[in-house]
Parts: C-alpha cells; structure tokens; sequence
C-alpha cells in the first residue's frame, strides 16, 4: 500500500509551478537527472494555427520538433511526485519508513498545462495525445452520480435497448 | 545581407550562368548556393577577371573579389540558403523570374554529371547545361559563383546568432569543417551529455555522430517507424521501472501507455490503467 501526501499542494510557497515547462517529447532519453533545459530547449510559437491548434516549434538533437500546449481541464491539476524521504523534520528517521511495499510519495511541483511534441507532423486534434484527454469529460459522465430522474428515463424508455 | 542584385538592363541579352554552393563539407552552419550570370558577350572577359578556384584563394582574396565582382555592372549574382537536398532549380528559377534571358548555365557536380544533366534539361528545356565535376575551376563563371557563395557562408557563420545561452557556450567555433583544429575544439567544448550540441551543428553529419557516442542515447519513435515499417515503438520506450515505478506485470518486456487490452475507445487514445506504482 503506498501513499501520496497531497499536503504541499495547498501551500502555493512550499511548491513551484511548472506550467508551461513540461513538455513531452517524442523520443526516450536514457537519462534520468536535472540538466539545463532552459540554457538550450528554447521553443517559439511558430505563426501556424490549425483549427485553433497554435503550433509552436523547437529543436532537439538536431531534429525539428512542432509541438502545442493543451491546458488540463478545470477541477484537474498535474503534479509532480517524488519518493518522500526517510528523515523528518529533524533530520531523524521516520518511524514509519517506506518499503517496498510502502512507498510513500510527495508532492514537488504543480502544473496546469502540457506542451506535447511531434516529429515529423503539425500538431493536431487527432494526436492521439490530443484525444487521450477526451477521457476527462468521459470518465466525469461514467463516474458522477446518478440522479433519480435518470434511472427512471431509462427503465421506461430504454427496456429492450440495454 | 543582401541577397542579389537588381535586375540588370542586359537581362534582355543571351546569357550564362555559373552556380556553385558553399558549406557542403563544413559540420556547422548554414550552407549557401550562390550563381553568376552575365551577357555571353562577356563571357571573354571573364579569365581576365582572376577569380580562379575560391578554395585556393584567402579569406581577405575572396573578400575583395566578392565587393569587385559587385561593382561590376556586367555581372549579376544571386544567394541562398538552402537544403541541400533541393536542386539547383531553386537559383535557375530565381535568375529565370527576375526576367534574364538565360541560355546557358555552368554547374558542378558531386554524383554522374549525365544525369544531373538531363534531369536539369528536362526541368528546364530552353537552356544548354554544361556539368562538370571540378566545374569551379574550369569555368569562371561558376568560380565567380563560388566565391559569391562562399563570402556569403562565411559571413553568415560569423554573424550567425547562437541561440542557448549559458556561460560556457561561445562563438569561437572557427571555419566549420571537421578538419579544422579550432572548430574541433569547440566541439568537444560544446558537447552536452543530454543536448549533444547547440541547434548551429548539422547533427546528421558523421562527424557529429561520431562526437555524440557516449553521450546519453536518445531514441526516436520516429526512426524505429522507419526501421521496423510497422507502428510499433513499442520495443525501445523507457522502463517505467527503470524510473522507481513498480509494476504489478511480471513479464519484462518495456512498458508504454499502449491502451493494450482494453476497448477501442483507450486503445485508440493509449490509455490504460496505472494501478500500482
């Protein structure tokens, strides 16, 4: 059983925002560490808008990359984890300490927006990283409650549908 | 930077054209096509116009042909920067636009001069093409080409804005070819584990890859569309255990948000369900 605390979130001093700084590349770096992304990633929004999709363009390893900003849906936030440590405030161990089967997970940064990015085409609507965030409005439709009124609609209108 | 001359008053005259580019060899920088034209009425006095092999001249040489040849009002020029990959038929249709009579044109030649020939006549039927490896320093008009382009290249290198900033990033990155001691330096200066180098480097040039071994591999979704022909990138995305996730899978194999197993609606946008991690 792990845990995520959640806590940090509510204090906007004790967090940085990174929206606007998370992007999403189509390419897998075998890297794992901090690195001067501003000193060198340096995207520009490019005058090309396609069904109010605004492209924006960037460089990386020599490749060409075309990209847009999609912002998370509202009552949604993106957040940023990282493993909690062993110490508390003091600097001593936690009684309870994360496990294997225990991991205990923080908050570090928020977001409220993705740049995703593509190689060899314009960004569109029928990226599929575009359409994945069709789930929202569906699992908020799937999931929110059932109202009397619905239930009643259905089993008089729909019998020999379902 | 100017980018040409005006259309000159014996455009309406027969005339040549030589066409030579600059940077082909070079691992940085822009590369840069430049022609030279003129009425083949001048065309004799042209040898008498010393412009020989731009690669044998110096820098200083080249710039004072390049303002001469500027002033002469019985040449015409023309600039660009271009993708190598594109023909020549950029500059032919640029000189051909500007409404000068072109009859003949002079070009180099790196693959089988026949073919490039033809291909050329074929694009462009009302002009006599003569290619010719070597063409620099056979005919004047395309070393006068040669020089156009490469005074260009060569300014544009040294005003050329790097863009990353970062206190160890300078612009002493001399000449741009490979062989060039103090160009070399400034690549292994330059060199970024995760970055490799600034966007100036041609990082498909073998000189480049060769530098960049040992640094962080990066893999393309885009190259393994090619390799394999299928969709799949499945086999090369990072572990998500490699990154302190765990798995409830017990199989090895690389895991990527695939949507695999689950309706077409997921499958389609790639989404699946993370519930351990």
């Amino acid at each position: 059983m792990g845990t995520i605390d959640f806590r940090a979130a509510a204090d906007e001093n004790s967090i940085v925002d990174l929206s606007s700084q998370v992007h999403q590349l189509p390419c897998c770096i075998r890297f794992d560490g901090p690195v001067e992304v501003s000193h060198y990633f340096k995207p520009k929004s490019s005058d090309v808008e396609i069904d109010g999709v605004k492209t924006e363009e960037a460089h990386f390893r020599g490749r060409k990359l075309q990209g847009a900003t999609i912002s998370l849906p509202s009552g949604y936030s993106g957040f940023v984890l990282r493993q909690a440590s062993n110490l508390n405030a003091n600097g001593k161990r936690k009684a309870s300490m994360p496990t294997e089967d225990n991991q205990c997970w923080e908050v570090k940064a928020k977001f409220n927006n993705l740049t995703y990015w593509n190689h060899d085409s314009l960004p569109s609507k029928d990226d599929t990283f575009f359409r994945s965030f069709h789930w929202f409005s569906i699992a908020e439709a799937l999931h929110k409650p059932v109202k009397v009124e619905d239930l009643v609609a259905v089993s008089h209108g729909g019998k020999n549908k379902i | 930077m100017e980018s040409e001359c005006l259309t000159p008053e014996w455009a309406s005259q027969p005339c040549l054209m030589g066409i030579d580019e600059a940077g082909r060899g070079p691992v940085l920088g822009p590369m840069v096509y430049g022609c030279m034209y003129c009425p083949i009425s001048y065309q004799s006095s042209l040898a008498s116009l010393h412009f020989a092999d731009s690669k044998t001249l110096k820098e200083e040489k080249r710039e004072e042909l390049y303002e001469s040849l500027k002033l002469d009002k019985s040449l015409g020029w023309a600039v660009d920067v271009i993708d190598p990959r594109e023909l020549s038929a950029k500059m032919l249709a640029k000189v051909l636009d500007m409404g000068v009579l072109l009859t003949e044109a002079y070009l180099d030649t790196v693959g089988d001069p026949d073919k490039y020939r033809i291909k050329l006549s074929e694009r462009f039927p009302s002009i006599k093409f003569v290619v010719s490896k070597k063409a620099d320093s056979l005919f004047p008009i395309v070393s006068g080409a040669s020089i156009v382009a490469k005074v260009t290249r060569d300014r544009a290198l040294k005003e050329w804005l790097v863009e990353e900033t970062g206190e160890d990033i300078n612009r002493n990155f001399g000449s741009g070819y490979p062989g060039d001691p103090e160009t070399k330096a400034w690549l292994v200066q330059h060199k970024h584990s995760v970055f490799g180098f600034p966007s100036l480097v041609r990082f498909s040039w073998g000189t480049c890859t060769t530098h960049l071994k040992g640094e962080v591999e990066v893999a393309w979704e885009a190259d393994e569309n090619e390799e394999s022909g299928n969709g799949s990138s499945s086999k090369r995305q990072a572990k998500l255990s490699s990154f302190g996730f765990k798995t409830c899978e017990k199989r090895s194999e690389e895991i990527e948000s695939s949507g695999k197993g689950r309706c077409k609606f997921l499958q389609a946008r790639k989404i699946q369900q993370l519930t351990q991690f």
